[in-house]
């Protein structure tokens, strides 16, 4: 049965990398009764947690694709969707956040906000998703739910207030004192499933009295009635929960909760803020663009009887094909109704509609606006809006940030080749980051993607689901050339070699851009190049952009301006002033100083402090900059950007390096010149693969 | 060229020596101001100066993480470069990004040892050698005169130029010198103190305590606007 529209929330659950947010949703997933036992990550039992669905998963411990999932507390329809944690994979955590109402921010009460919550918190400012924060694993050693606190509002700017205090920290933790019910609660049995309030212990009463001022402070800013309440001292928990939710969101105050979903404490409260403090579908305004008008925005409303509207966030090869994941937004789908994909146009009807529960399902007959379900056997690419025959409405796009680094990928015997295929045609489809193309001389088969880790997940996941073997070459990085002076050009293409001949002259300049940008300007005035030869012009200069004079590599950041140039009534056509383009950016582009660009990556480690020297060094010797490098106790955060080309294995250089304590995050920072001596090398490489090639 | 240019049209250079320094090699100096009048500002705007002279600037910071420290640069940067309108700023950053290290510590972390400690990481790696220092946020309490006195010693030892802020309060009237009442027992460990005083729209920079005591310093003031140092003419 569905529930009310107020009554369903669609959340994600983000965090950095083992800050337990799969063990987080395992225990929810036990106290709604959506599963009977509970299964450690790295569990001894070897079954692993429920959410992680992909052998591949289990066995690293890590969750790489997002599963969805749903379950219900106290009448409440909570939409999960698990979402992966290393930065390799954020493209899986925006398309989560883009269809998601509200999430639970992860942190670790020993590491706090780390690198990757940075970025997370980043990702849900851009989508404008309100969040709670879990302040997780105060039951380890060096646990200090109040300095993370802190650090959510220094590093991350948000306001946050603490909902609870812990009744005892590390080995000692026994449950949390609710600030808004002033009541101390704990977790008995077996699995911390029987709550059990009772007054709180005279040694915390002074503590706890003095944190709820100070939420009753926060959350009297967004409510007027709360604010006179507080001034008479008679503030409700109804009271103060109705001005929190507002706060919330609108982004304006942050709900700290704690606890340790390992040891089961502090679980089932969170689990009533989701219901009580985050948004419901009608509470978030969403937008589409409406195709037919010029893409202008349409606020859609989550009225059933108006045309549908459902966005693919995320596809999966299952055993009956393709299992497509969506988000209705507007109006409803249900089984035979014919659909229209906005991107292709293409009419597609709907067989078969399930509610998933990581990899299990439930066969429904409609999914209504505001909810979350899978398709199947519908073919389309993840990120396509379906509407009906009456509108052609688009869901706004969402960013993808171009891949980094790529791979070539060879199959070992003929029924790898086959398999290869089908993987590469369903990953590339399932994650707009991944991409793959056949390269024209050497044949070979190139996979890119945004670092190491994201490619290694791919080629395994080929050989586990697909029975494709595959070898693998050397990872080569995305590099770039651009000019760095303006340079002149004034070429003529003449040809007479029988028959009719060609004939064009441009003339102009060409000029260093900002950004990646290609910009052509036109200044030919008197018709020297007639109008109708411009766009011959401007194509023969883009053709040559693919691969540069220099080194081969994408041209990028050029401006060319064509200011002068020459015709001939009977042999100028648009090959001959193509020709000419190409022969006047060859021209230009020898005197305009090319120099190759490479991928910069930001890569932030985070180290025990005694080992912040060795950290340094690894990164200095890795052509690194070091930005800085920040203090926190007994561990250090250390900032820096080095070259992409330098980063790979660093994880095992690191792990002996400190004794496996550190580790790192790396993202796509800038594009920036490389060094002189580095590009000859390059130039030599090329060089040499060209002769092989030959 | 460009950093020439940038070099030259600092106004800040105008309260500078013959080597346009203002502080001399292992001195120490003091930027005061109250809460949000713009010592930061003033600061990187020492340490980009000294940046631009291709010379290694380490920014500590006891308050902000690294990126808010980093941003304060990349703005201050920013709006000097567009001030002159130069060309190629990007490139231009790019190469002074290698001569500056932010090392930020909790105000609790921090001590002299600690930082000696830290930059020996650094030095002996050959990574980063600071020629310059700035503290920012450094607490001028009772407890203030023992690492200052090391600061000193280490500024000396090793040839440095270090500056602090110092946050001075609505409620504490200054000396007849105009020198606050929490560096009244260690100013004459400063070579140099200079004052953000903010009157009406406009912040002048004073020159409590010159390096030439008979110069003549011209007014300079700072443009609350794109918080950049400029002449007052």
């Amino acid at each position: 049965m569905e529930k009310d529209l107020s009554q369903v929330r669609n959340i994600g659950i983000s965090a950095h990398i083992d800050s337990g947010k799969t063990t987080l949703t395992e225990r929810i997933l036990y106290y709604t009764d959506r599963i009977h036992t509970i299964h450690d990550v790295k569990g001894k039992d070897g079954v692993g947690a429920t959410m992680d669905s992909m052998e591949l998963e289990r066995e690293r411990g890590i969750t790489i694709a997002s599963a969805a999932t749903y379950c219900e507390w106290r009448d409440h329809q909570v939409n999960i969707i698990d979402t992966p944690g290393h930065v390799d994979f954020t493209i899986e955590v925006e398309r989560s956040l883009r269809v998601l109402d509200g999430a639970i921010l992860v942190l670790c009460s020993v590491g706090g906000v780390q690198s990757q919550s940075i970025t997370v918190d980043m990702q849900m400012k851009r989508y404008k998703v309100p969040c709670i924060a879990f302040i997780n694993k105060c039951d380890r050693s060096g646990a200090n739910p109040f300095r993370v606190i802190q650090q959510l509002k220094d590093k991350l700017g948000h306001n946050a207030v603490a909902m609870q205090m812990p009744i005892g920290l590390e080995a000692d933790l026994e449950g949390v004192v609710d600030l808004v019910t002033m009541q101390a609660v704990y977790f008995d049995g077996e699995n911390g499933e029987v709550m059990r309030t009772e007054e709180i212990p005279d040694a915390l009463r002074d503590e706890a009295e003095s944190l709820r001022e100070k939420l009753i402070d926060a959350a009297s800013m967004y409510s007027d009635d709360l604010m006179e309440a507080a001034l008479e001292g008679e503030v409700t928990p109804e009271l103060l929960t109705e001005a929190l939710r507002i706060g919330t969101l609108e982004r304006n105050i942050t709900p700290v909760f704690m606890g340790s979903a390992y040891k089961n404490k502090g679980v089932q409260p969170l689990l009533d803020a989701v219901t009580n403090l985050l948004p419901c579908p009608a509470d978030v305004e969403n937008q589409a663009l409406d195709m037919n008008a010029d893409e202008a925005p349409v606020i859609l409303s989550s009225d059933a009887g108006k045309s549908p509207v459902a966005l693919a966030f995320k596809l999966e090869d299952g055993q009956y094909g393709q299992l497509t994941y969506i988000r209705v937004y507007q109006g409803s789908i249900s089984k035979a109704d014919t659909i229209v994909n906005a991107r292709t146009g293409k009419k597609v009807k709907v067989g078969r509609l399930a509610r998933m529960h990581a990899d299990q399902m439930e066969d429904i007959d409609s999914i209504s606006a505001g909810y979350i379900g899978a398709l199947f056997g519908i073919d389309c690419a993840s990120g396509d809006t379906f509407t009906d025959r009456n509108s052609r409405l688009s869901m706004t796009s969402m960013y993808v940030p171009e891949p980094v680094i790529s791979l070539a990928i060879a199959p070992r015997d003929n029924k790898s080749q086959n398999n290869m295929s089908k993987a590469l045609n369903r990953f590339t489809k399932e994650d707009p980051t991944f991409r793959t193309y056949v390269n024209q001389e050497t044949g070979d088969t190139i996979i890119s993607g945004m670092g190491e880790l994201h490619l290694e997940v791919y080629i395994e996941r080929m050989r586990r689901e697909y029975g494709a073997d595959v070898e693998t070459g050397m990872p080569r990085v995305a590099y770039r050339e651009t000019i760095t002076q303006k340079a002149e050009f004034n070429y003529t293409h003449k040809k007479q070699t029988g028959g009719a001949g060609q004939f064009g002259r441009v003339a102009g300049y060409m000029e260093p851009a900002e950004g990646d940008e290609f910009e052509f300007v036109n200044k030919v005035t008197g018709g020297s190049i007639p109008t109708q030869f411009i766009a011959a012009c401007e194509k023969g200069f883009k053709g040559c952009l693919a691969k540069g004079p220099k080194m081969e590599f994408p041209v990028t950041g050029i401006r060319i301006v064509i200011d002068d140039g020459a015709s001939h009534a009977v042999d100028s056509s648009e090959m001959a002033f193509q020709a000419a383009a190409r022969g006047a950016f060859l021209e230009g582009y020898a005197r305009a100083k090319a120099v190759i660009h490479e991928p910069i990556m930001k890569v932030v480690v985070e180290s025990p402090t005694e080992f912040q020297g060795a950290v340094m060094g690894s990164l200095n010797q890795r052509r690194g900059i070091i930005l800085g490098s920040q203090d926190e106790v007994t561990m250090c955060v250390i900032e820096s950007q080095v070259p992409l080309s330098e980063m790979f294995g660093y994880s095992t250089v690191l792990r002996s390096a400190t004794q496996g304590k550190a580790q790192f995050t790396m993202e796509f920072n800038a594009y920036r010149q490389v060094p002189q001596s580095i590009a000859e090398d390059l130039l030599k490489k090329a060089q040499e693969g060209k002769k092989n090639v030959a | 060229m460009l950093k020439k240019d940038l070099i030259l049209r600092n106004p800040l250079r105008l309260l500078g020596q013959e080597d346009q320094y203002i502080l001399p090699e292992g001195g120490i100096g003091a930027v005061l101001a109250r809460a949000g009048v713009g010592k930061t500002a003033l600061m990187v705007q020492l340490a980009l100066d000294t940046l631009l002279r291709e010379k290694n600037v380490l920014h500590v910071s006891l308050d902000d993480p690294v990126d808010k420290v980093s941003l304060w640069h990349k703005e201050v940067f920013h709006n000097m470069a567009e001030q002159y309108n130069l060309p190629q700023i990007n490139q231009l950053w790019d190469s002074i990004l290698p001569k500056r290290f932010i090392m930020t510590f909790k105000v609790d972390g921090f001590s002299v040892p600690k930082l000696e400690e830290r930059l020996r990481d650094l030095t002996e790696q050959n990574i980063f050698t600071p020629q310059m220092i700035i503290v920012d946020g450094f607490p001028f309490d009772d407890t203030a005169l023992e690492p200052l006195q090391q600061l000193r010693e280490f500024s000396n030892r090793h040839g440095l130029r270090i500056w602090f802020s110092v946050r001075t309060h609505r409620h504490e009237a200054p000396g007849p010198d105009g020198i606050p009442p929490q560096l009244s027992n260690m100013d004459n460990l400063f070579n140099v103190i200079l004052q953000l005083q903010p009157e009406g729209k406009k912040v002048h920079v004073k020159v409590l305590r010159g390096v030439d005591a008979e110069k003549d310093y011209p007014e300079l003031m700072l443009d609350p606007a794109t918080m950049l140092i400029s002449r007052n003419d």
